[in-house]
């Protein structure tokens, strides 16, 4: 059974974390969580990040779910959001599109150019 | 829409984007009254009688920026609910919130499955940290009664300034919706 003893455990050892690399967000993750979004596989796509950020552990990511924004057929859709970079939208994707997502831009820094659906604002 | 967790995921996404803070869910599987019965709750910006009402024609949508005015989202998930002699009702009061009330009957044939609960509630819970969720999973059966309650509020206050992403609270939410969700036999519903 998870207990709130459990959470302290975890907050002391993030808090660790934090003091050494300074706790800040690198890159925000929004996935379209709208009705076609949805009805297309996005909380499958949700699911993969949140599975990926908890494998491979990183700590300096931050995801969340926002309505859907005109792209609906090229639903699910992703943005990737860096300091100081243009926003990155994926589209059409899949848990497997996900993964490599997660290990080339997000940990290699490598934007997939092939599933860009738009850049910028 | 393949189950009902992914219409309950649609509807509490339109509470989130309705601004609420604080979602209540509760879904109640009552096998002795044939009953399935899905309950989500918000405190948000709310709805007055004619947008209640459009809110459940399929040309009706409250996304100014969309230039085909559709939303099917609500009006799906009455049309599966209706389709199994359940029922579908929402009621709304602006400034104060939505409560709406889906009732499948439990072994018809046309209801589809509940589908996978956990993804959806621990994607809505990390991916609005903005909301606090207050979730109640209860089955009826042979006369026992079973319940979970899961409430983000708690969790929150216990991690002060971790985010909800951080891989152990990732982890933390999924182990404690899954137990709790095979605790109350929702699994295969």
């Amino acid at each position: 059974m998870k207990t709130l003893a459990d959470l302290k455990k975890i907050r002391e050892k993030a808090q660790e974390e934090m003091k050494l690399r300074g706790g800040n967000v690198r890159i925000k993750i929004v996935v379209g969580m709208g009705t076609s979004g949805i009805a297309m596989g996005a909380r499958e796509v949700m699911k993969t990040f949140l599975e990926e950020i908890s494998n491979r552990n990183l700590t300096d990511v931050l995801v969340t779910q926002t309505g859907e924004k005109g792209l609906s057929s090229m639903e699910p859709v992703v943005d990737l959001i860096e300091d100081g970079k243009p926003k990155v939208t994926y589209g059409n994707m899949t848990s497997d599109k996900v993964k490599k997502v997660v290990v080339e831009h997000i940990v290699n820094g490598r934007v997939v150019s092939d599933y860009v659906v738009a850049t910028g604002n | 829409m393949q189950d009902i967790s992914l219409h309950l995921l649609d509807i509490i996404e339109n509470s989130a984007r309705a601004n609420a803070r604080n979602i209540k869910v509760r879904v109640i599987r009552n096998v002795p009254q044939n009953r399935l019965r899905i309950i989500v709750e918000d405190d948000g910006v709310g709805m007055d009688s004619h947008t209640l009402e459009m809110a459940q024609s399929p040309f009706y949508t409250s996304k100014e920026e969309r230039e085909k005015k559709v939303g099917l989202g609500i009006p799906l998930f009455k049309q599966n609910a209706e389709a199994t002699n359940g029922c579908f009702k929402m009621a709304s009061e602006p400034g104060f919130g939505t409560v709406l009330t889906v009732d499948f009957e439990l072994d018809h044939i046309d209801r589809m499955p509940l589908g996978n609960l956990k993804d959806t509630l621990l994607g809505a819970i990390i991916g609005h940290p903005e909301v606090d969720f207050d979730l109640n999973l209860i089955t009826k059966e042979k006369g026992l009664e079973q319940s979970f309650h899961f409430d983000t509020a708690a969790i929150k206050e216990e991690l002060g300034d971790i985010p909800l992403t951080y891989p152990d609270v990732i982890e933390y939410i999924d182990q404690s919706l899954l137990e709790g969700i095979q605790n109350t036999n929702m699994e295969d519903v």
